[in-house]
């Protein structure tokens, strides 16, 4: 999932609001006209509007809290363990190590009474691969060889063996086959039919999209009737929102927010730990200091980890030992982490001969300008100096990508492969060639080789454990912290957010 | 003599049309190689774990792998045949995208503009016509105030105080013409507050004049004396800066349109500069290209039948 891009502006609008907050008295909680609580209906703040409603084109967050409402999934996620579990799909089993075999919930039908067989589960896997519908799911599917349907039975094949399959297809919602072709592409992305708990009402584009209880949806009743999906851009109005009683709950919240949030009567935060990772990465090629494993681990040793947690994220983040969260398959739990040691960071730096030197950080205004500087002041408390280049995302990721490799020497980011899976961080970020990394160890790169192409999970588990141990002591990279979803709500909703962020309203209730 | 007049009219139509087409292909020019310096699509569009493979087909996809000058020759044949391209990111043709979205600003923009002169023009007046006395000390800090504030401060300001403290209006969204006072109050604040300080200063400088005293021992009350013989003098210049606050209107509405979650042209103008969606930073360029020239253009002509001192060779008497 890619993350919702946050605007400098809004980071001001947030400060301005944070200054009024004090000044500003909070009402009381009955008083407020409930303009999204009247019966059951909910009013939900997202930071932008769904870049698609058509399950099978984007996937950034605020598009899939959307529509994956007005559609069923063929695998899902159990919200407490992360387990996947059925969704359309009630069983699968694995032919050989290249074919897999799904038997599809017998008697679901679409919202326009057709009947939902596997070769609508096909199509939805088919148009994502086609190359002329340009889906930016494609490459999380590019393992896939065919997909075929008949009756209940979906039987889908890999190039290789591919033990994220299961993972990606928790985000497959499946459409309906004869709609889609019917109506073509672009009106189906305007009008929507799925088998979810909710259907299609109305939209205004760039502001809101209404949707409806399906009464008719297999699965068990939802308390809510009716949804609202509204688009507000500035953190600062999804607050006063909230505080005005126009939204019950609103996504995307600063650890900032949450606090001032948490002060208001009649409202709560509610958050959950993601398999987002924030962490440094370093260019071993052509970074000038840190080509030297000696600095890479002074610089390790030189950042106040818990500080980061408590006072910038305000308690809304997790420690982690490597560049990967204990959510994903494959965490390696016998590995000590980091340490903070100032001390052996200046010797270290000494030893290396690196006192004085310069090193570049790189970075876009997506990513926590606090963060960075934290981070560029501990460097610079061991005897390096740290030269912020701060460029927009665009061009940053321009800069990165290259395969020149002249980016600078050091990065902060944020990571999530939306597959809950230790290889989705592994492979991109760190395995030579790809285009995230500045980083080639051929060791390394045969374990993560071995480890994507092996199904059995205990043999995986031990193949990443030994590859994020040559990381860990390596380090072309550093694990800062796991990131939280950060909701504010009404005290009235009833719900608990999830790793994926899946913004399921039908697990929703609202008390009267 | 007639023939002559009509005559030179349409010359200096025709001249003003070619500069705004000229001004126009300057402008789609622009934008479209300085938008292919800027970053690349694909990259942005890709999944985080995308291989360099991936965004290689993703850039196929979107014709971004042709040379640059071939895409630019296509850009120009599909815009003379009307068509403005496809959003990359939204899967919709640009042109719908905006024309959705034009109505909101349209509306934001006009009530702003309405609210700024009437406020404007009537702070203004009072201001010259009391110079010294208790209206200009109570007016001249409120004005400056105004032009002091920036709109994402304003916004918050009033939503803090209308819609969380006391609760009378909607914070956000699009909701009838309760939801339209904020921003648009937010957006004229600005506006006004420029209009105000020149209105000052073109009474105070018509005061003066020989007509206005003998209008004054005439015997012409303040009302007589504003509506009859002020009014025309003032407009030249009153026009001239209101033409000018028509861009600021439409520029300014980026902010507040974020800030209100107002669903116009300025929200989807970040969005699409913020995912590097070409087609629709093209088409929003080009668009705002032509309405600033429109509004030019209808002003001088503007001035023409307001004044018939200022001829139509373009000699206008604007400050």
């Amino acid at each position: 999932m890619r993350t919702s891009r946050n605007l400098r502006m809004a980071a001001l609008i947030a400060t301005a609001a944070a200054a009024l907050a004090a000044c500003s008295t909070p009402p009381s909680g009955g008083t407020a006209p409930k303009a999204g609580s009247a019966g059951t209906s909910l009013t939900a703040d997202l930071a932008s509007y769904p870049a698609s409603l058509d399950p099978g084109l984007q996937y950034d967050t605020d598009s899939y809290s959307v529509y994956r409402n007005i559609f069923d999934q063929l695998l899902r996620r159990d919200p407490k363990t992360n387990k996947i579990v059925p969704g359309l799909a009630t069983s699968w089993t694995q032919k050989d190590p290249k074919t897999w075999v799904f038997t599809l919930r017998s008697g679901v039908k679409f919202s326009d009474g057709t009947p939902l067989t596997a070769a609508d589960a096909a199509f939805s896997i088919q148009r994502i691969l086609d190359p002329k519908f340009a889906s930016q799911q494609n490459a999380n599917f590019s393992a896939v060889a065919s997909a075929t349907g008949s009756g209940n039975t979906l039987t889908i094949t890999t190039k290789y063996p591919s033990p994220t399959l299961l993972s990606y297809l928790t985000t497959l919602s499946v459409v309906p086959k004869a709609d889609v072709q019917k109506v073509g592409n672009a009106a189906f992305n305007l009008h929507p039919i799925g088998s979810g708990p909710y259907t299609f009402v109305s939209s205004i584009p760039g502001s809101q999209v209404v949707l409806k209880r399906n009464d008719s949806w297999w699965g068990p009743k939802p308390q809510i009737k009716q949804v609202t999906f509204r688009a507000v851009p500035s953190g600062a109005s999804r607050v006063a929102d909230l505080k005005s009683g126009k939204a019950d709950i609103a996504d995307s919240m600063t650890p900032d927010s949450a606090t001032q949030l948490t002060g208001s009567s009649g409202l709560k935060v509610l958050s959950a730990p993601t398999e987002r990772v924030s962490y440094l990465a370093f260019n071993t090629i052509k970074g000038g200091a840190t080509n030297d494993p000696k600095v890479r681990q002074a610089i390790s040793m030189a950042i106040d980890y818990k500080s980061l947690i408590t006072n910038l994220e305000q308690g809304y983040a997790k420690p982690v030992n490597s560049v990967l969260t204990p959510l994903a398959e494959g965490y390696p739990t016998g590995l000590p982490g980091y340490t903070y040691d100032q001390a052996k960071a200046k010797s270290l730096i000494q030893q290396a001969g690196a006192k004085g030197k310069t090193i570049v950080m790189a970075t876009s205004p997506t990513y926590d300008p606090q963060i960075v500087q934290a981070i560029q002041a501990d460097i610079q408390d061991i005897g390096l100096k740290v030269s912020i280049q701060n460029t927009d995302q665009a061009t940053y990721l321009k800069k990165v990508q290259s395969p020149t490799h002249d980016w600078g020497s050091i990065r902060f980011g944020q990571w999530s492969c939306s597959c809950l899976d230790a290889d989705g961080v592994a492979y991109p970020l760190f395995h030579t060639g790809t285009i995230w990394s500045s980083y080639s160890n051929p060791q390394f790169d045969a374990l993560v080789d071995k480890a994507r192409q092996t199904i059995a999970p205990a043999t995986r588990t031990q193949l990443y454990a030994q590859a994020y141990g040559i990381l860990n002591k390596d380090l072309p990279g550093i694990g800062l912290f796991q990131i939280d979803a950060i909701y504010g709500a009404s005290a009235k909703l009833e719900w608990t957010p999830d790793a994926q962020q899946s913004f399921f309203v039908a697990d929703m209730k609202l008390a009267s | 003599m007639r023939a002559g007049a009509a005559a030179a009219v349409c010359r200096y139509l025709g001249i003003r049309l070619g500069q705004a087409l000229i001004a126009l292909f300057g402008v789609t020019t622009a934008v479209f190689f300085a938008l292919r310096l800027s970053g690349d699509p694909a990259q942005l569009l890709a999944p985080q774990g995308a291989s360099q493979a991936d965004i290689a087909a993703l850039r196929h996809q979107l014709g971004l792998d042709a040379p640059v000058w071939r895409q630019y020759l296509d850009y120009l044949g599909n815009l003379l045949h009307g068509d403005l391209g496809y959003s990359y990111v939204q899967h919709e043709p640009a042109l719908t995208l905006i024309t959705q979205r034009i109505p909101y600003t349209v509306n934001l923009a006009l009530a702003a503009l309405v609210l700024s002169a009437v406020l404007g023009v009537g702070a203004g007046m009072v201001m010259a016509l009391n110079r010294g006395r208790w209206p200009e000390r109570v007016l001249t800090p409120l004005v400056l105030v105004g032009q002091a504030m920036p709109a994402f401060w304003t916004g918050i300001l009033l939503i803090l105080v209308f819609s969380v403290t006391f609760n009378l209006l909607p914070s956000t969204g699009f909701n009838g013409f309760d939801s339209l006072i904020l921003p648009a109050v937010t957006l004229a604040s600005l506006s006004a507050a420029t209009i105000a300080r020149m209105t000052r200063g073109a009474v105070l400088e018509q005061l003066d004049r020989d007509y206005i005293r003998t209008a004054r021992s005439k015997g012409a009350g303040t009302a007589r004396l504003v509506t009859r013989h002020l009014a025309r003098n003032i407009s030249i210049p009153i026009l001239t800066v209101l033409a000018l606050e028509v861009a600021n209107l439409l520029g300014g509405s980026v902010v507040t349109e974020l800030i209100f979650a107002w669903p116009g042209i300025g929200q989807l103008t970040v969005q699409s500069v913020d995912g590097r969606d070409f087609p629709l930073i093209q088409a929003i360029v080009l668009l705002a290209a032509v309405v600033y020239i429109a509004v030019n253009f209808v002003t001088d002509i503007a001035y023409a039948v307001l004044d018939p001192r200022v001829t139509t060779t373009g000699k206008a008497a604007g400050p």
